[in-house]
Parts: C-alpha cells; structure tokens; sequence
C-alpha cells in the first residue's frame, strides 16, 4: 500500500477578494522508498501541494490518506501529534530553534515525542554524524553556514522516524556547493536507510538527482514520470 | 534540553529587551511598597496621635450614648467589669471616664465646656494629659509684670507681643520663639521667670480641675483662680459648684484645647449627682491590626454579655477620621493601579515583540509536532521567569528600605513638623513594617504579567502554521 494517498485534492485560496486555485483535481500516490522532486514555475502550488501532505493545511476538496490515516479525519492537537511521530519536515530556511545547539534542536524532536533523556542524546549524535555533522553537537544554528544548518534540519527530521520527511525547497537559500552536499546526503540517506524523501525545487541540477519528478503547473500535475 | 532552561536562554537572546522588561517591573514594586509603607506609616501615626492619644482604640459604653452622649446614657461604674477587660492580652490600658458639657465663666466671661471626669493615674497611663502639663504662658499679666521692673528691648516685647496667650509646656518651646532674634541671655532669664506656670496635674481626691490652655487664655483665669461652672445633672438635677484651677494643659487637638476640663473622676460624679456613674470604658490596644482589633473587640463583648453594653471602636465613632484615611488611601491604592497600568502596557508590549519575532519559530516547532499549549507555557514561563526576577530585586531592595525607615523613621521638616511638635510629638514619620500590602505589589504584578499572557496565548492558539512558516 502507498504510504501517501491523495485523491482528488483541490486547494483554494479564498481569504482574499480574489479566489486563487492554487491546486486542483491532484491525484497522486507516493510509495515507501521514493525520492520524489516535485516541480513546476513559481506559483506552480509546490508548497501549497506539501503542506497539505504534511497535515499542515487542509484540503478544500478531496482527501489525503498518510499510513493509514486519512489526514482530514484528525484535528488540533491530533493532527499535531501525528505530525510529530510521522512526518519529518525541512523547511526552506530557519529551520532550526536559535537558542537551542544542533544536537538539542535535533533532541526537541524526541523530546516531544517522549524518548528519554539518555536516548536522545545519542540517537542525537548519531543522526548528526549521519549528516556530517558529528563535530557540531554544541554549535548554536548561528554559528553553523546555510548548509550547515539545513543538515541539521534533515538530522532532526530523521531523529523522528518518520514515514517520510517533506522538504519544501530546501536547497534554494544554499549556493552550489552547500546544496549538492546536501542533495547527497539525502540520496544517501534515501538509498542505505530507505528514508522516503519528497521534496520540491526548481533547480534543475536537484531535479536530475529525484528517481520521481512530478511536474505542476497551475495547480495541476503535468506530468509524473520516473527517471 | 528542559523547558526552563529554554525560556532561559530565550530570555538571554534579546539581553536588553529583558533587562528593561524586569526593571520596569522592580521600580514598579520598589516604588509601590516605599510609597504603600510611607502612606500606612502615615495612617498610623494619624490614628496614634488622634485616636491613642485621646479618644481610644475601643470604648464600652451604653448603646444609646453613640448616638445621644448625655449623662442618661451612662452606666453604672463595675470594678470587676473593668478588670476583666484589662485581663484580655492585647488591652494595653483601660480607663473610665464621664464626660458632660457645662458653662464655665470666671469674672463675666462665660463658655461651654467639655468636663471629662477621668481617674488621674490610669488616665496617665493612657492619653498622659501631664506630658502636656503647660510651663510657661505668655500671658499679658505676665507681660506686665515683666515691664513693671525693667523695661523689655523692642524685640522681646514685639516677639511676646506675637505669641500673647501661647502656652508653652517646657522652657526649649518658649526660647525657640525667640531664636530669631538677638535677645540677651539675661532678658531671656527674666522672661521664663516672669511666664512660669506652678500647676501641676490633677489627684484622685483633688477638689480642683486642670484646663485647657485656649480655655485658659479664652477665660482670662491661670492657676489658682477659681472657675464657676453650671450643668444639668443626672435625671435633671441642675448641677453647679466652684472650682480652683490646679494646673493647665496644652492639648494637641485645637478644638479641645479651647473647651477641656479635667475633673476627677469622683469629683465629676458629684457635680453632675451622678454617684458612681461613667460614660464608657476607653480602651487601647497594643496590636491594632483589623484582625486583632476585631478578635479584642469580640472578647470584650463576651465579658459584657451581661450588662447592657456595647462595644464600639474608634472606627465606629470617628467617622471623619476614618473617611479622611479612606479617601486618601483610595487616591494611592488609584496611584498604585495607574502604575501598575503602565508596567502592564510596558510588558504588553514587550510581549507582542517577542511574538511578532519568534512568529516563525512557532510555526516551525508546531509543524514538526510542539504541541501549541506546551508551546504557550512555555512563553508563559519566560514571562513568569521575568516576573519572579523583577519582583524578588523589587523585594530585595525595597523591604531594606522600608525596615531601615521603620527603624530610623524620617525626621519631618517644614509646617508638617511645627505641627507634629505643637502636638507634643516629635516629629518623626516612620514607615508601616512589613504586611500583606508587601505580599499585594507582588499579586498585582503576576496578575499584570499574567493578563499580558493572555495576548501570546491568544495567538498561539489563533495561528496558522502554514501563515507562520511563510515568514
Ligand atoms: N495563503 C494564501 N492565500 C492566497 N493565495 C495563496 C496563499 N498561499 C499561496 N497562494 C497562491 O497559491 C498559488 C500557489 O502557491 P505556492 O503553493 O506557494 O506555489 P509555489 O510553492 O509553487 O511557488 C500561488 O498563486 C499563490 O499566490
């Protein structure tokens, strides 16, 4: 069974005096493994698309189905701890709790979720090693470089166990360098550990790296193909 | 990683933000407490001077004498009733009295008059009419005495002249009249010798009375003069008798000082056929706490239970006083609330920065699983640590301050000080120790902090973490 069902998804952006479709008619199944880019021009509905799979915003059409749960049949602080035990999320940037160290923003995450302290610590050290970032335990997110922090990111989001990690473009604050290391470990991390990852871009050099590349435009897929 | 150590750090991350947010929050206490204990301070050296000093904390009287204060409404004098009232242990001294208004004329002039039969010695020990004994008046026999044998210099006589008809109740009071002025030391002699009053105060069988001096003054009469006076008596017997006048005292209170006449206790029954008769018990306490005020007043009327009595406090028969104290204590407690506003504005607002930076922060710790009301408890724990930081320097400085002036109360200056020593006290303001108003400031201010919460809650709870992210 997929781990991400989404069946006939539409996102509309009424708040405003003028209706935006930001998605419409989505339908998409995602499977355990992938290493998926979703993207598209500016505007496409890349973000729109990931925080309606993340449970961070509701569909106002259609339903998502994440494991075995449908996301629309949960709220509040449901939804929260849903979030908290399935899905890992990297942002585009800011990721990271300021005051706390790279190992301590990758603990808060199993804090939450109730691990012990002594765990923590060394699931921790082991997450961050696993980005390349053994050496950085103490180091406060200002001290660290865009890269840096993005893989900081990534090990907090693994540190969960999630069913999957949603990065909504986590390479577009990052230069070359930085965002093709980061595009490694994550592959890595995809091929040794079988992390699903989903993530939307449109640098085209993170595109060529995604196994899946599902294209939007205009609030619709365009295209969905392997590669 | 604990919550405490988190709102820590935050509370580091912006140093300033928090060091304006928590000394606004200590000037606010130290303010509120120094001003709270001046102004107590002030209320119980009012009720000190006005009502331990006279009137008496509580009195036992006839329940109709509040209202109609005649000799009808007296009871019958009960030694064992009056012991047992000294037994109760916060009573510091009881003592009985009857009061009834008279004429009092000497040569052709007349005045009504305030008699108050007192028993001499407990009368001492509690409002101590003799520490106001009057030593010296300036008197115009005494003027003329004094220009009879040699003539004054200008000043002294302009001076004298100025205070005529002043008392004076020891030699440093009269000299200091005179500080301005360049007057021989030898003038000086003569003049204390020339206005030197030999009363003294009155004895338990003394046949005489002891007058206020403005009464004294008023009437034209001195020590050993005689005064007429004219009463209605118990049950409407018409009272009269002739009194010589043993000593004069210079009472605080203005109004008494122009009408008071001190009689025995026994003498006064006799002059109004009231034999054995009084017109309340006057009663002070040591500790006159509301509470303890409250729980002495309730022992006493246990001891009264079987006479027709009742029980008031100074309270309930000084109205005036009392609504003097209320109005000006409600202007501060409006002052304290005014202050607490502007903390509660200042912190408000330091509140809604903070959101407004940490927006984002939220929207990320919400996403990746905080759950939003550990996530608003959180920030209620940096305010709550601001707070706590604010109050206890607040506290650590201000109860010094307030213990050190209670110790070493202030020395007034200036018309408040002239007045305090023609009251015959010395002119010192101490401050109120350490109460519940202390514990209050501190109330106030969690709630302040705690109602400035309110708006990060609000918002925590209101959120979109899709809207938070996008910042
Ligand atoms: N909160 C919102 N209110 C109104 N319109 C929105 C909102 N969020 C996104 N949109 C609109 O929805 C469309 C899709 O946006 P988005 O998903 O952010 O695209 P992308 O991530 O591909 O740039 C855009 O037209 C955008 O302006």
């Amino acid at each position: 069974m997929a781990i991400i069902e989404v069946v006939n998804v539409d996102k509309i952006y009424n708040d405003s005096d003028v209706k935006v479709v930001a998605l419409s008619g989505i339908n998409l199944m995602i499977e355990q493994g992938e290493f998926t880019a979703i993207v598209g021009p500016s505007g496409s509905g890349k973000t729109t698309l990931l925080n309606l799979l993340g449970g961070l915003d509701t569909p106002t059409n259609g339903k998502i189905r994440v494991g075995d749960v449908w996301l629309n049949e949960m709220k509040g602080s449901k939804l929260i701890d849903f979030r908290l035990r399935n899905i890992g999320f990297v942002f585009q940037s800011y990721n990271l709790i300021p005051v706390l160290t790279a190992g301590e923003n990758v603990e808060l995450i199993m804090q939450l979720q109730g691990v012990p302290a002594m765990q923590r610590k060394q699931v921790a050290a082991e997450m961050l090693s696993k980005v390349g970032l053994a050496d950085r335990v103490s180091s406060r997110p200002a001290k660290l470089s865009g890269g840096q922090q993005q893989r900081v990111a990534v090990a907090r989001a693994l540190a969960s166990r999630p069913k999957f990690i949603l990065a909504d473009e986590p390479t577009a604050n990052l230069d070359g360098k930085s965002a093709e290391s980061l595009l490694q470990i994550m592959e890595h991390l995809n091929r040794t550990e079988g992390v699903t990852f989903i993530f939307s871009t449109h640098d085209q050099r993170v595109v060529s790296r995604a196994r899946r590349v599902i294209l939007l435009e205009d609030g619709k897929i365009k295209s969905d193909f392997a590669q | 990683m604990s919550y405490l150590k988190m709102a820590q750090r935050n509370l580091w991350r912006n140093k300033r933000r928090t060091a304006i947010t928590i000394s606004s929050i200590f000037f606010a206490i130290l303010l509120a407490i120094v001003m709270r204990s001046f102004q107590l301070g002030s209320y119980s050296l009012m009720i000190r001077n006005a009502i331990e000093q006279y009137y008496g904390h509580i009195r036992v009287q006839h329940p109709d004498y509040a209202d109609d204060p005649s000799l009808e409404n007296t009871f019958e004098y009960d030694e064992r009733l009056l012991e047992n009232i000294s037994m109760i242990p916060n009573v510091k001294t009881v003592t009985s009295r009857l009061e009834t208004f008279a004429l009092a004329s000497s040569g052709n002039i007349t005045k009504g008059v305030l008699v108050l039969g007192i028993e001499p010695e407990s009368e001492k020990r509690f409002s101590n009419p003799e520490h106001f004994l009057v030593r010296y008046r300036l008197t115009q026999d005494a003027l003329d005495r004094l220009e009879k044998i040699n003539a004054l210099t200008a000043q002294t006589r302009e001076v004298i002249l100025a205070y005529l008809g002043e008392s004076f109740t020891n030699s440093a009071k009269l000299v200091r009249i005179f500080e301005d002025e360049q007057v021989s030391a030898d003038e000086l002699y003569r003049v204390l010798d020339a206005t030197k009053v030999k009363g003294r105060f009155l004895r338990e069988a003394d046949s005489g009375v002891v007058i206020s001096s403005r009464l004294a003054t008023y009437l034209n009469v001195s020590i050993g003069d005689s005064l007429i006076m004219l009463s209605q008596g118990y049950q409407g017997a018409s009272a009269a008798g002739v009194f010589p006048i043993l000593g004069i005292i210079r009472i605080p209170n203005p109004d008494l000082d122009s009408r008071m006449v001190y009689m025995p206790l026994a003498l006064a029954q006799n002059f109004t056929y009231s034999p054995n008769r009084i017109a309340y018990f006057a009663i002070n306490l040591y500790n006159t706490s509301d509470e303890m005020q409250k729980a002495t007043t309730y022992s006493i009327q246990v001891r009264i239970a079987d006479n027709e009595l009742e029980v008031k406090t100074w309270q309930n028969l000084n109205r005036v006083l009392v609504q003097q104290i209320e109005s000006d204590n409600q202007s501060g407690k409006a002052f304290l609330f005014l202050l607490y506003i502007v903390v509660f504005f200042g912190i408000y607002g330091t509140v809604i920065m903070m959101v407004h930076e940490r927006m984002h922060e939220f929207g990320v710790l919400v996403a990746v699983g905080m759950n939003k009301l550990r996530l608003a408890l959180t920030v209620v724990l940096e305010m709550l640590i601001m707070a706590f930081i604010g109050i206890a320097l607040g506290y650590l400085v201000g109860l010094p301050v307030i213990h050190y002036y209670q110790i070493h109360p202030i020395r007034l200056t200036g018309e408040m000080a002239k007045m305090m020593m023609d009251m015959g006290f010395e002119p010192l303001m101490p401050m109120a120790p350490f109460g519940a108003y202390v514990v209050w400031q501190g109330v106030s201010i969690l709630v302040m902090v705690m109602l400035a919460c309110l708006y990060p809650i609000r918002k925590i709870i209101r959120f979109k973490v899709v809207d938070a992210i996008k910042r």
